[in-house]
């Protein structure tokens, strides 16, 4: 019986690995593809990657866009936070709602409302408006880390320092900023890693020279499966599990499961 | 007494965004209401005439509803699991976190490699003698729900754990010292209280499965797309807004249509236990 239990925990932990265990696999074998018997190990896949100007020239795309949104997205998020948290103005809870807003709208939905948002506002088809829809979408996953470490702040360390004559700004620049840094850095990673791998809403935003990586992956998928895909996904899913770690030493992985972050 | 009064202005930057995606949703409505020169229903009445969207619209429902129950079968476990691991709970999380933030292409990628005719599965299968052609286990409703439920469960995983996470002990060790047995102190204590992340965990699966496009492009078959890439599809064929408009609000609806009810559930769960003081 324990043995049993123990064999189906197992099975269950495994689940969600495991596609990507198989992807790493596959991309160190000759044929791409992981199967029985095994093909021979081959850095070819790699060596494709690494000399194809046009997804190193996505890859660095993307990177940038993550950079730009991640900054953009952050930035808003800890601005309004500050005000949300520490003024009790009309509307305040309804502001809140609508950072959050969407959240609760499908995906494709949003795609579509992006799309017609930046044909009105002239820049379809453009980084631009790709920037502008991710910033929209980043926007609550930054807003509720910064949030949630506003809140723990104690607030008797800030009129410390006041009391001690230090003006707002300073306080601001040494106190309160410095004891939000956790939050920021995972509002920032998260916006990174949303942004970097969207790709349900940007779809509906692309022009034929205007992609994101994501977006050329699914494609390629789509049209060719070459197995040059398994080695540019153990790259994402090296680069995504560094970011993961980094994320667990400065912050902690308890805000994924903290009640404020899912409520 | 707050030490730093911030101003409004700081709100500018979220509000511009806010303001451009109220903008977006209600162009996005306006433009669904387009009908030739004038405005009428005629975008929905066309969609509900066409059978062939019908069929995907239930088709939407049935995936997505079947990628929830899924989810929850698996995620439930996972996450009671990890509650009640007495060691290391960050590794156990690790195991659950990493594979969610990599990639829903890459992760897709992974399941093509698994289940595909030239796949893992089907080799190993040959191999063994089990079976003597490749079997058929994506381009068709399978291949999609195992894809949605593997990338949504973590959803549902985690906004389990945050309740379970938060559960007050005493309650299951009362139970246990009245000596009621683990299975019953878990349907008595355990599961009733948990029930409100597990409704929020249905309640995003559910939402994101019908407005996912990545996992049942490339694990569905032509023949059965849902509405999210039939949107796609046609709006990559023909660009004609005011259509695809019409069935982003179908999509819309019919998320809502299960959000909403599970979302007043919700509440009520919320206040019985309040009432409870609990």
């Amino acid at each position: 019986m324990r043995v049993l239990r123990s064999i189906f925990t197992i099975i269950l932990f495994a689940f969600l690995p495991l596609p990507i265990i198989i992807v790493v696999v596959s991309s160190v074998s000759a044929t791409g593809y992981f199967t029985i018997p095994l093909s021979p190990f081959s850095w070819r896949w790699y060596v494709e990657f690494f000399t194809d100007h046009e997804w190193i020239r996505l890859l660095l795309v993307s990177g940038a866009i993550a950079i730009l949104v991640a900054f953009i997205s952050t930035t808003a998020a800890l601005m309004a936070a500050l005000v949300i948290d520490r003024r009790k103005f009309i509307g305040n809870s309804l502001f809140e709602t609508l950072i959050m807003l969407p959240l609760v709208f499908p995906n494709a939905a949003l795609g579509v409302a992006f799309l017609g948002l930046l044909g009105l506002l002239g820049v379809s088809g453009t980084y631009i408006g790709i920037v502008l829809a991710h910033c929209i979408i980043t926007l609550p996953f930054a807003y509720r880390p910064i949030l949630n470490s506003l809140r723990k702040l104690d607030p008797a360390i800030e009129e410390a320092s006041m009391s001690l004559g230090a003006k707002p700004s300073t306080v601001l620049r040494t106190v309160t900023l410095p004891m939000l840094k956790p939050g920021l850095i995972s509002a920032f990673l998260f916006c990174f890693i949303v942004s970097f791998d969207e790709a349900t809403i940007t779809v509906f935003l692309i022009a034929p020279d205007v992609t994101t990586l994501p977006v050329r992956i699914l494609t390629e998928i789509q049209e060719s499966a070459s197995p040059v895909i398994a080695a540019i996904a153990t790259f994402l899913i090296i680069f995504t599990l560094s970011l993961v770690l980094l994320l667990e030493r400065t912050t902690g992985l308890e805000l994924f499961a903290e009640r404020e972050s899912t409520a | 007494m707050k030490s730093t009064k911030p101003s409004l202005a700081l709100l500018a930057v979220a509000a511009i965004l806010i303001a451009a995606f109220l903008t977006g949703m209600a162009y996005l409505v306006i433009e669904s209401l387009r009908a030739g020169d004038g405005w009428g229903w005629d975008n929905f009445v066309y969609f509900f005439n066409r059978r062939d969207y019908v069929a995907v619209l239930i088709r939407t429902i049935l995936v997505s509803v079947l990628a929830t129950l899924f989810a929850g079968l698996i995620g439930y476990p996972i996450a009671y699991v990890i509650a009640n691991y007495k060691r290391n709970r960050n590794l156990l999380m690790m195991l659950v976190i990493m594979p969610w933030l990599v990639s829903v292409v890459v992760r897709t990628y992974g399941w093509v490699v698994i289940l595909g005719p030239k796949g893992t599965l089907n080799s190993l299968l040959i191999s063994w003698g089990i079976i003597d052609t490749p079997l058929r286990l994506i381009f068709n409703m399978t291949g999609v729900v195992i894809g949605l439920v593997h990338v949504f469960c973590p959803f549902f995983i985690v906004s389990v754990l945050a309740v379970l996470l938060h559960q007050d002990k005493s309650l299951k060790e009362a139970s246990q010292t009245l000596s009621a047995g683990p299975i019953k102190t878990f349907f008595n204590i355990t599961w009733p209280l948990s029930l409100p992340g597990v409704i929020t965990g249905s309640i995003l699966v559910y939402l994101l499965s019908t407005g996912a496009i990545v996992t049942p492009l490339l694990l569905g078959g032509v023949r059965d797309g849902m509405l999210a890439t039939q949107i796609y599809q046609d709006v990559l064929q023909v660009f004609d807004y005011p259509k695809a408009a019409s069935m982003a609000i179908v999509l819309l609806l019919t998320a809502f249509l299960l959000v909403i009810p599970l979302q007043l559930l919700e509440r009520r769960v919320a206040a019985r236990m309040s009432g409870r003081g609990a």
